[in-house]
């Protein structure tokens, strides 16, 4: 690691100040646990490094009437283990408990996952089926972004020079809503998913409503198969209907080799899982 | 049955403390007046020539007190039996990774900047990666100067197989004509990381002519007088002193950097240390050695072998020197303990552009017991024999000659199997999809040389002096167990003196490695204790003005004909001295014993994405007395796992000669989630060696797991993988391909 000046500003006014003092050489660090791994590997270097340990208002849960509100700096275990997010969205709840190990949850925060941008990460895939937004400051102004719009390519977000992320909000998950993920670790526990896949879909009269898949290590980024849910959509529940609308998601996916499969096994297993995930959301399957 | 107090009762590690609470000291925590960090630079070519490094912006830099390159160390080879690896590239590199030059500066930053500034410019050769590639016609020759090497020959025709050993027995020919079937199969297995949590690590001060050297060996005698040859020094000028090893798993027998380190030490007059990170851990350690085993089998109708080829290839990488005696074993393990009368055994060693090959528990033995029984197990299944009879058909009896070779005295393999079988109820009913497969492997106890001394101290304390660098195995803890044995003492009584290797006089010792640690340091241990004994015995007599032979010892206590009881430690307190017994034993001689290991995996596959679920495995061993239950059970079920992760993840990945699996994210170890239910067996003992008739526990559980998991794969699923690791995607592909097959 080289030599770089770690500011502790008081107020996020001020943590946002010396993101436009520095521009490019400098970055926002919260839990560290993506960032310091980076850095050791010499994939990235900040001459400045704006801690946000010491600015308040930034870490915790709270429900209002358009939802959850999490805190940027709040860590990935306070998600998992929150009674609000327990309650009112139960699968980010579920999907915070499978990231990584219990020593990163503890370090990690929400805001620090999502900025990372790593298509392999597990949130994003509940966010974008529970049609999350995150809100965005810069000294300028405050805009809010629907998490599916968030990433833009490996390790990019639509993060203008000067933003930060400051607030996660989780409209309620339907209380009537079959919620499921479904992460195939098909090595050892201790890993990131070959692929895996957020599903959510509610039952009116026989019929899918509301469907929402999202998954995760399929490609550049966190992506939402709409495809998948629009043959879905309305549709009578059958297994037949579910099978053919999961053949769907290879038009939504595009993963890489790497060490945890071929693309092209990831893409047969997209299908696999898709499949499996709606079939519990929808019952036909037990969970 | 003898009654022991101390051999046989579960007892905690004597270091567990000061290991957790972190008062034991590693390599890595030493730190000399002066001490500067080593830095390496790493070949980024698989095979080159070097046609130009510039060290001067290097050596320019603030800090930098030493660079040195192959033209520093020029004629200076490294190797436990061959000496073909020059301490740092000698004009040449022969695998990406291969040490290149080095610095040592006041700090690791500096240093890492230091080699940043290095430039080094190369002009790429013809490289070859593959063993079949490596001895086609005309493939680039690694070393044309193998036999000018200290400890090799000249080869009759130039290759890379700088090793081809071949065995054989019987009409092997005619066997084969006279086969009814003859079964063809390839098998192959890849590169395994030790995956130790320490890394290698080297501290070396040069003063008053003596190299003083903290590294993690587990052999310190023995790297000593390798080290003589390699830095040109006499055995007095070399002392290694002990510390603590954070894990071995057969990696820690070879010091990677040490060389390095002396010489940065010298060209810098300061001390140097070293510590690899696990990046260099990947890319430049000593892994398992990647296997390729091809065989012919012949067999009658009955199901009896009559004959087997084996041809059993191991990627050596770019040189041997790690390899303690220049090759490893594992072409007869692909042979085994079954009685097949014609055999030829072929063991090829081929040199090759990568990572050089070190040794990992039981070298060798995974290799080829993964090939043979996933090879007979799919044999069986083709002549639709139950492969557990299939097996017990062909497995040897008492007198009987097994196929490897091996002169085995009471071979319980049957037994052993049986055992297993019968616990992991091989004949229940199963679930569709799940399947049981089995594997048998044996090891036995390594012979060598080995040193101790027992001194029984005037306040009641005894010191136990021993060579011995535990690697982490639990050696201290057995031999505490022994002299609290045969002096009748509580283990708790015995202290420690861990010598450097001035500490035994000028005498060689053995290390650990082999499975030799128990059987020659119990020996040796035993040996100095009744000395201390004996030496006991005459000061009390003279203390209590009786005959020797009068003089009883009960535990704590002295008896002597009708004498009042006495503790002897009270005597000696009177008598205000201590008393010393010493031994040093040679165990190298055969003791035609091993001990087998039997194992049945149980495993769920899903056929819809090839997840392969362990659920189950039960490993049955033919054992001798256990000294320690905790340590036995602890080798048994670390072994059962290390070979989990063999069958199912562990990889060192490569792309072009590269590693690409250089973090613990890639290269992924089994974790404790990953673990299934683990059921052990242990066979009465009936034999074994030395005074506490023992066998060696710490390489046998790590062997068969890997063809139980493929050979369960097969009866779950019915498709056999024949390399390793077995991944889901491979898997799956199979079930593809039968599936199109079948359409």
């Amino acid at each position: 690691m080289t030599a770089t000046r770690f500011h502790t500003p008081a107020t996020l006014d001020e943590a946002l100040g010396l993101l436009d003092e520095h521009g490019d050489d400098a970055r926002l660090f919260a839990g560290g646990t993506a960032m310091v791994t980076l850095m050791k590997q010499s994939l990235l270097a900040a001459d400045h490094l704006v801690s946000l340990q010491r600015v308040p208002g930034l870490e915790g849960v709270r429900l209002e009437a358009d939802g959850l509100h999490i805190g940027a700096l709040t860590r990935h275990r306070d998600v998992e283990t929150s009674d609000l997010v327990r309650v009112y969205a139960p699968l980010l709840a579920h999907v915070y408990s499978r990231v990584a190990t219990v020593r990163i949850r503890n370090a990690a925060t929400v805001g620090g996952g999502l900025a990372h941008a790593d298509p392999a990460q597990d949130p994003p895939a509940a966010l974008i089926a529970l049609d999350a937004r995150v809100r965005i400051a810069s000294r300028r102004s405050v805009r809010e972004l629907p998490v599916e719009e968030l990433f833009v390519d490996y390790y990019e977000t639509a993060l203008a020079p000067g933003e930060a992320i400051t607030e996660l909000i989780v409209p309620r998950q339907p209380a009537d809503a079959g919620a499921v993920y479904l992460k195939f670790l098909p090595r050892t526990e201790d890993d990131y998913a070959t692929v895996a896949v957020a599903a959510l879909a509610r039952i009116v009269d026989g019929r899918a409503h509301g469907v929402r898949v999202a998954l995760i290590a399929a490609g550049p980024t966190p992506v939402r198969a709409t495809v998948v849910e629009r043959a879905l959509e309305g549709a009578p529940i059958t297994a037949e209907a579910v099978r053919r609308a999961a053949e769907a998601v290879v038009d939504a996916v595009d993963p890489l080799d790497d060490f945890r499969g071929s693309a092209g096994y990831k893409r047969d297993m997209a299908v696999v899982f898709t499949r499996r995930a709606l079939e519990r959301a929808l019952g036909l399957s037990p969970a | 049955m003898v009654d022991y107090h101390a051999i046989g009762t579960p007892t905690p590690r004597v270091d567990g403390v000061e290991k957790v609470t972190g008062r034991a000291l590693y390599a890595g925590d030493r730190r000399l007046p002066g001490m500067l960090t080593g830095r390496l630079l790493h070949s980024h070519r698989p095979h080159a020539r070097i046609v130009r490094i510039d060290t001067s912006a290097a050596r320019a830099l603030p800090g930098v007190h030493a660079v040195i390159t192959g033209d520093d160390v020029r004629g200076h080879l490294y190797g436990r039996r061959i000496k073909d690896m020059p301490v740092l590239a000698d004009g040449l590199v022969r695998y990406f990774g291969e040490r290149v030059a080095a610095v040592a500066a006041e700090d690791e930053e500096t240093a890492r900047r230091a080699v940043d500034l290095i430039e080094v410019e190369y002009e790429d050769l013809p490289a070859v990666f593959d063993v079949v590639d490596a001895i086609a016609p005309g493939a680039p020759l690694l070393h044309p100067a193998f036999g000018t090497y200290p400890g090799t020959q000249p080869l009759d025709v130039p290759s890379n197989a700088y090793d081809h050993t071949v065995t054989e027995r019987g009409d092997f020919d005619g066997a084969f004509a006279e086969a009814d079937f003859v079964f063809e199969r390839t098998f192959s297995t890849q590169r395994m990381h030790q995956a130790y949590l320490e890394p290698h690590t080297s501290l070396v001060s040069v003063t008053d002519g003596r190299a003083h050297i903290w590294t993690n060996t587990k052999a310190p005698h023995s790297i000593r007088e390798v080290l003589t040859v390699t830095l040109g020094l006499a055995p007095e000028q070399i002392v290694l002193h002990h510390s603590h090893i954070g894990g071995d798993f057969g990696g820690k027998g070879t010091p990677l950097d040490l060389p390095i380190a002396y010489f940065l030490a010298q060209a810098s007059g300061r001390p140097v240390r070293m510590v690899a990170d696990y990046v260099e851990e990947f890319m430049a350690g000593n892994p398992r050695h990647a296997t390729l085993t091809r065989f012919r089998t012949a067999v009658m109708r009955d199901g009896t072998i009559t004959a087997h080829h084996v041809e059993y290839f191991v990627n050596s990488g770019a040189y041997a020197a790690y390899k303690p005696g220049g090759r490893i074993g594992g072409a007869t393990r692909a042979a085994g303990p079954y009685r097949i009368p014609n055999t030829r055994i072929e063991s090829i060693h081929v040199y090759t552009n990568s990572v050089p090959g070190g040794h990992m528990r039981a070298p060798g033995g995974p290799q080829g017991v993964f090939a043979l029984e996933s090879h007979l197990d799919a044999i069986a299944r083709e002549l639709d024999i139950d492969p557990l009879e299939f097996r017990m058909h062909n497995l040897i009896a008492e007198g009987d000659e097994p196929a490897s070779g091996d002169q085995i005295t009471r071979p319980r393999v049957r037994e052993t199997l049986q055992a297993a079988a019968d616990a992991a109820g091989y004949r229940d009913a199963k679930a569709l999809h799940v399947g049981r497969g089995m594997a048998i492997g044996d090891h036995g106890a390594g012979g060598g040389v080995g040193n101790a001394e027992v001194t029984i101290h005037p306040d009641g304390a005894v010191t136990l002096g021993t060579a011995i660098f535990d690697q982490g195995s639990g050696t201290y803890t057995t031999l505490a167990q022994v002299v609290a044995e045969e002096l009748g003492v509580p283990v708790d009584r015995i202290r420690f003196e861990i010598w450097d290797t001035d500490g035994t006089g000028g005498e060689d010792d053995s290390g650990i490695g082999g499975s030799r640690a128990t059987r020659v340091n119990t020996v040796a241990a035993h040996a100095a204790a009744q000395d201390a004994r004996t030496a006991l015995t005459r000061v009390l007599a003279a203390q209590l003005g009786v005959a020797e032979a009068d003089v009883a010892l009960r535990g704590p206590d002295v008896l002597t004909p009708g004498g009042e009881p006495h503790t002897w430690a009270a005597i000696l307190a009177e008598v205000g001295r201590s008393v010393t017994g010493r031994s040093h034993v040679d165990e190298r001689g055969p003791t035609h014993m091993t001990g087998f290991a039997a194992q049945i995996a149980e495993v769920a596959v899903d056929p819809e994405t090839g997840q392969v679920t362990v659920l189950k495995i039960t490993s049955a061993h033919d054992v001798g007395r256990v000294l320690n239950p905790i340590g036995h059970q602890g080798q048994i079920n670390g072994g059962v796992i290390q070979g989990l992760g063999y069958a199912l993840m562990e990889e060192l990945t490569f792309a072009d000669g590269q590693v690409t699996s250089l973090s613990f994210g890639d290269y992924k170890i089994p974790t404790m989630r990953d673990v299934p239910q683990l059921t052990t067996v242990l066979l009465e003992p009936d034999n074994g060696i030395g005074p506490y008739q023992i066998k060696g526990i710490g390489e046998t559980p790590n062997t068969p797991v890997a063809a139980a998991i493929a050979n369960a794969i097969a009866d779950a699923v019915g498709i056999r993988i024949s390399d390793l690791p077995i991944t889901a995607e491979k898997v799956y592909r199979a079930l593809q391909n039968r599936g199109a097959a079948a359409q």
